[in-house]
């Protein structure tokens, strides 16, 4: 797992606040209502920052932020170099 | 120029300075088109071209599912020029739930019984897989190589009674009420908006990130400036939100006068845009931010001007408005007939919400309410105020609110049994919860318990529906809350339900987990917390049913954590 990853992990992690839910990179997310809509923005924005690349929210779709290495891969497909 | 000279919107665009700018689409600093009325009026011919190819003729109904921006919009345009009748829905985003998305597609596609489906070229496959459209051919958004100058597209000599188009109320129940509209109830909308607003479309220019599909995008933000031939900068809802400051961005660089906004946005923007950016926007061009939920709140408004009163932002620019789907959209609007700002008034805490009346008190006085104006009402808008049993109250006197007006929507597409109980004897039953102090009108809320959650309307019925069908819980015994988060400036859900027996209580995690993951499957929300309570905890009125504000007191008084972020309501 890269220190990204991880840091992601954390990030979600806090951000659902539920002592005891372990999630790894293959965890599902949305479709299992862990995290709502509002937390997927928030993600969104995390995965600019740790990626260092600029997302288009117009460009990914639901499939695409249900786990965390979807959202990595997401981020290598449409990303673009921050300005 | 006067919107009501016009015979139809098409009318109205078509008189439009072809060198005048239009629709600026701002994605980000090296995304961004704008387009002048001449090359949008080319662009729709384009597409009405292309829809006539594809069968669509007079009355047709047509579904967008396009993102923001000008090829949705000219697609609309394209439709209505061959007298067919469009509906922007949402496109989905990477939120939407696909199962969810589906079903309210597929819902809306066969009520409308839509002739035609446009999708985008990048449309995910996902979400249309397994959806039928009944008679409705689906097609990919396509740009055609023909000149839009050059194309004969016959005059389908549209009347102003003729219906316009369709814009359909937000929610999830919500996703079947399409409201019909005729061009000239649009037009005479529009008229009062232009003349209380004194918009002149040569100098003032809209701010928008609100959905195309929603009213405040397609009425203010695209109609409006359709009409009085005024420029628009849009970007799209999700592009906003993940960077809130471009809002400032944009009213400043293209000094934009005018923007629509939900309460949220007036606390959202300050929080999100890092303070020491503040310094970099000027807002002196506003002329009027207008705030449009039900209701708006004084406290929102105050921390958008304290934030960005330094930047060049008029106090007076902040302003309110009532306004529906079912109007075409607004009824009321704050700072005309010679006011400058929206009233803000203060009032007895207690006796407003035993006794359901409005008695002013000084402002700041200890259990006060503050309540802040949505306006005065536009010409020819009427509201009564009326109680359950219909009676017409008076002035300060709290109930539901009544609407009558020369722009009101003749009912809700193909639904006769939603219109009827809508509209009774002209009067549109707006489902909120208001009163009248003088001439200004107050929103304080719906009346069923509808939760608005980050500007989206969302039906507890649904919630508890779904927790109520949960082996662990106990039939019909659900009660679904919005509890009003003053630091998101938005309600948050809180759901309580009763288990079936005693011992369940003894593992609560596994249930709330299952319950919270059915709730994001079959209605796309996400409840911020569960209680688990024993069996009959759950208040009941006297028709058995679950009585959902007495749930709420007897929450609040075992909870009372949950007061702090909490406004009376």
């Amino acid at each position: 797992m890269t220190a990204e990853t991880q840091q992601m992990i954390e990030h979600i992690t806090r951000l659902i606040r539920k002592p005891g839910v372990a999630i790894d990179e293959n965890t599902p997310l949305v479709s299992s209502g862990l995290i709502d809509s509002m937390a997927l923005v928030d993600l969104l924005m995390k995965l600019q920052d740790v990626t260092q690349l600029r997302i288009s929210p117009g460009k990914v779709q639901p499939k695409d932020m249900d786990t965390v290495a979807l959202m990595f891969a997401t981020a290598q497909r449409v990303g673009k170099p921050k300005r | 120029m006067i919107a009501t000279e016009f015979r139809t919107l098409l009318d109205a665009l078509n008189a439009a300075p072809a060198q005048r700018e239009f629709v600026t689409s701002w994605v980000d600093e090296d995304d961004c088109e704008t387009v002048t009325f001449g090359e949008f009026r080319r662009r729709a011919r384009r597409q009405a071209v292309l829809l006539r190819n594809h069968g669509v003729s007079q009355g047709d109904r047509v579904v967008i599912l396009m993102p923001q921006g000008t090829a949705a919009m000219t697609v609309f345009v394209g439709a209505m020029l061959l007298g067919a009748v469009p509906a922007i829905l949402a496109y989905p985003n990477f939120k939407v739930e696909p199962a969810k998305y589906r079903s309210g597609l597929a819902g809306v596609t066969a009520n409308l019984s839509a002739r035609l489906v446009i999708v985008d070229e990048q449309f995910p496959d996902e979400l249309l897989g397994h959806v039928t459209f009944g008679e409705a051919k689906l097609v990919r958004a396509a740009d055609s190589a023909d000149d839009g100058d050059n194309l004969a597209l016959g005059d389908v000599g549209a009347e102003p009674n003729d219906l316009a188009f369709l814009q359909h109320s937000a929610g999830t129940t919500g996703l079947q009420k399409g409201v019909a509209l005729t061009h000239a109830a649009v037009l005479r909308q529009l008229q009062s908006l232009i003349q209380v607003l004194h918009i002149d479309g040569s100098a003032d220019r809209v701010y928008s990130w609100l959905p195309l599909y929603h009213d405040m995008g397609l009425i203010a933000c695209f109609m409006l400036p359709l009409v009085s031939h005024m420029p628009v900068v849009m970007q799209s809802p999700l592009d906003w939100v993940m960077r809130p400051e471009s809002m400032l961005q944009l009213i400043s660089e293209y000094r934009c006068t005018l923007a629509w906004l939900p309460n949220f946005t007036f606390q959202f923007v300050p929080r999100r845009t890092p303070r020491e950016n503040w310094e970099r926007y000027d807002l002196s061009s506003a002329r009027a931010l207008i705030n449009c939920s039900e209701p708006v709140r004084a406290a929102s408004m105050e921390e958008f001007y304290q934030s960005f009163g330094g930047n060049g932002l008029r106090r007076e620019a902040l302003q309110s408005s009532y306004a529906m789907a079912e109007n075409v959209f607004a009824v009321t609007q704050s700072g005309i007939n010679g006011k400058r700002a929206p009233a803000h008034i203060w009032a007895d805490g207690q006796r407003f919400r035993s006794e359901h009346i409005v008695v002013e008190v000084g402002a700041g006085t200890a259990g006060a309410l503050s309540f802040l104006s949505s306006g005065q009402l536009l010409p020819g808008n009427e509201v009564r105020i009326v109680s359950d049993r219909d009676a017409i109250l008076n002035g300060g006197e709290v109930g539901e609110i009544l609407i009558k007006s020369d722009c009101l929507f003749q009912g809700y597409y193909n639904r006769s049994d939603l219109t009827a109980q809508a509209l009774v004897d002209g009067w549109y039953y707006s489902g909120d919860l208001g009163f009248v102090l003088g001439d200004e009108l107050y929103v304080v809320g719906r009346k069923k318990d509808l939760l608005i959650i980050g500007g989206e309307n969302i039906y507890p019925q649904d919630i508890e529906e779904i927790a109520a069908s949960h082996p662990a819980i106990h039939d019909g015994r659900a009660v679904a809350l919005g509890l009003y988060n003053s630091d998101l400036g938005t309600e948050e859900i809180v759901l309580v339900a009763e288990v079936e027996r005693h011992e369940l209580l003894h593992n609560p995690a596994a249930i709330e987990n299952e319950l919270r993951s059915h709730i994001v499957a079959g209605s796309g929300v996400a409840v911020k917390t569960i209680f688990l309570k024993p069996p009959k905890w759950i208040v009941k009125s006297t028709a058995g049913k679950p009585a959902r504000s007495t749930t709420r007191e007897k929450l609040l008084r075992e909870h009372p954590e949950l007061q702090a972020g909490s406004a009376a309501s």
